[in-house]
Formats: structure tokens, C-alpha cells, sequence
């Protein structure tokens, strides 16, 4: 179970990884973009949105503008 | 069935045009307090402040018992090889295995819980609707429907396993 777990896991950084907008994501004040990428390896919306200091809410907003999948 | 809900969940599933259809399964769903502070959109908040008032949805207090709970979890999590839970999905896990509530959390370490170190239920929005069309709520598309107006998107083989359905 463990196996397929971090399967899913592995699959859900790779869509976030090729769909993201990384021209935009890469224009961002460092917090914001810190808070991005560690989101796009992670998929942990809570801490990124600490990174970024900002909203669990706002940053996904962020997120979406990034045309970052929230994938689950 | 009664649900209790974290922000992960509540933010996607309140951009989702039938997102009351979730009453027709939970008569109440729980929110953390704490939760409130990291909604911030007028959409989200009109939503939970409407069922606020109506009594679909409650406020659940941050309790130390849960607390508790909710930490140890977080430990647990960390010894595996799946991402670790942070603080607001242990505390829905901790008052649900209590309880007997199904948590509602987009979070994949919340997800992964309960295959490995918890008796409790989580459900994404993905088995939300899928209990949804197993009653004849929704159409077939629906989860379609769902990514599009949610910018969510589910794993490709929970996508196949969706088609395969036959009802």
C-alpha cells in the first residue's frame, strides 16, 4: 500500500510540475516563488501557504494563477 | 453522516456550482475554528456562513484531548514514506477516529492516513461524488464538471476507475 501511496504521490508532482507556469512562477518576489515550488514538490498547501505568508485560501488563488494543478 | 472538513476541501468544493448536493450526505459537517482564518474569498465565506446559519455546518472547538491526538499523529507520519500530516488534517483525523465523522480534505498525507495508521474515514472530493452519483444526484460527467469549475484535478487511474463505474 505504502508503494502505491508514494506512486500517487510521484505522479501528482509530475502533472504539477509540467503544467505549471514557470515563466510566471519565476517573476515572483522570492517568497512567493519559494512558497510555489515547495508547493509543486510537495502538494501541501498549509505550509505553502506559510512560505508565502499569506491565506491557506489566498495562496491557492496563487496557485490557480500559476495554472498549478491541486492534484489529490 | 456526520463530516468534519478542512480548508484544503472546503476551498475547491465552494467553487463547484452543486457543492450544497454535499448536504444530501452529511447532515452536519464540522469546521475547525481554525479553519475560518485561512478562508479568505467572499464565495467560500458566504457559502459557510449560509450553512452556518442554517445548521448544515458547525464550528468545532479546538479541544486539548484532540490536540493531543493530533500531534501524535503528525508523528506517526513522519516515520513513513509518505509526506507527513501537518497540524489542521491531524486535528480533523483526531476528532474523527473519536467520533466516527469522515474528514473531507484534499490533503494527500490525509488521504494516505488512513491505508497506513488511522481507523478513521477520509473522504476527497472525489468519493464525495462518487457516493453522490451512486444516488442518483449527479449526472455521470460530473467530475468533469468538478475539475473544470474547481481547477482541481484527480489522479488518471481514479479518473479510469470513475468510467468504469457501472451503475
Amino acid at each position: 500500500m505504502a508503494d502505491a501511496l508514494a506512486e500517487r504521490e510521484r505522479e501528482a508532482r509530475e502533472l504539477r510540475r509540467r503544467e505549471a507556469d514557470w515563466n510566471y512562477i519565476n517573476s515572483l518576489p522570492p517568497k512567493l516563488k519559494a512558497a510555489l515550488l515547495f508547493y509543486i514538490e510537495t502538494g501541501d498547501l498549509y505550509i505553502a501557504a506559510k512560505i508565502a505568508g499569506l491565506k491557506v485560501e489566498e495562496f491557492n488563488e496563487l496557485r490557480i494563477k500559476a495554472k498549478i494543478p491541486h492534484v489529490n | 453522516m456526520e463530516a468534519i472538513a478542512d480548508t484544503s476541501f472546503l476551498i475547491d468544493w465552494a467553487r463547484f456550482s452543486l457543492r450544497d448536493l454535499l448536504f444530501r450526505i452529511f447532515h452536519v459537517v464540522w469546521i475547525p475554528e481554525d479553519v475560518l482564518n485561512e478562508v479568505q474569498s467572499e464565495r467560500t465565506l458566504m457559502w459557510i456562513a449560509d450553512h452556518l446559519a442554517s445548521g448544515d455546518m458547525s464550528l468545532f472547538p479546538l479541544l486539548p484531548e484532540y490536540r493531543e491526538r493530533a500531534l501524535r499523529l503528525i508523528e506517526l507520519s513522519r516515520r513513513g514514506p509518505i509526506r507527513g500530516l501537518d497540524f489542521p488534517e491531524a486535528y480533523c483525523i483526531a476528532v474523527a477516529e473519536d467520533r466516527g465523522y469522515v474528514v473531507l480534505s484534499e490533503n494527500g498525507a490525509a488521504y494516505a492516513a488512513q491505508f497506513l495508521y488511522t481507523t478513521a474515514k477520509v473522504w476527497r472530493a472525489y468519493e464525495v461524488l462518487w457516493d453522490l452519483r451512486s444516488r442518483g444526484l449527479v449526472p455521470d460527467d460530473v467530475i468533469y464538471t468538478y475539475q473544470e469549475e474547481t481547477r482541481h484535478k484527480f489522479p488518471r487511474r481514479d479518473l479510469e476507475k470513475w468510467k468504469s463505474y457501472k451503475s
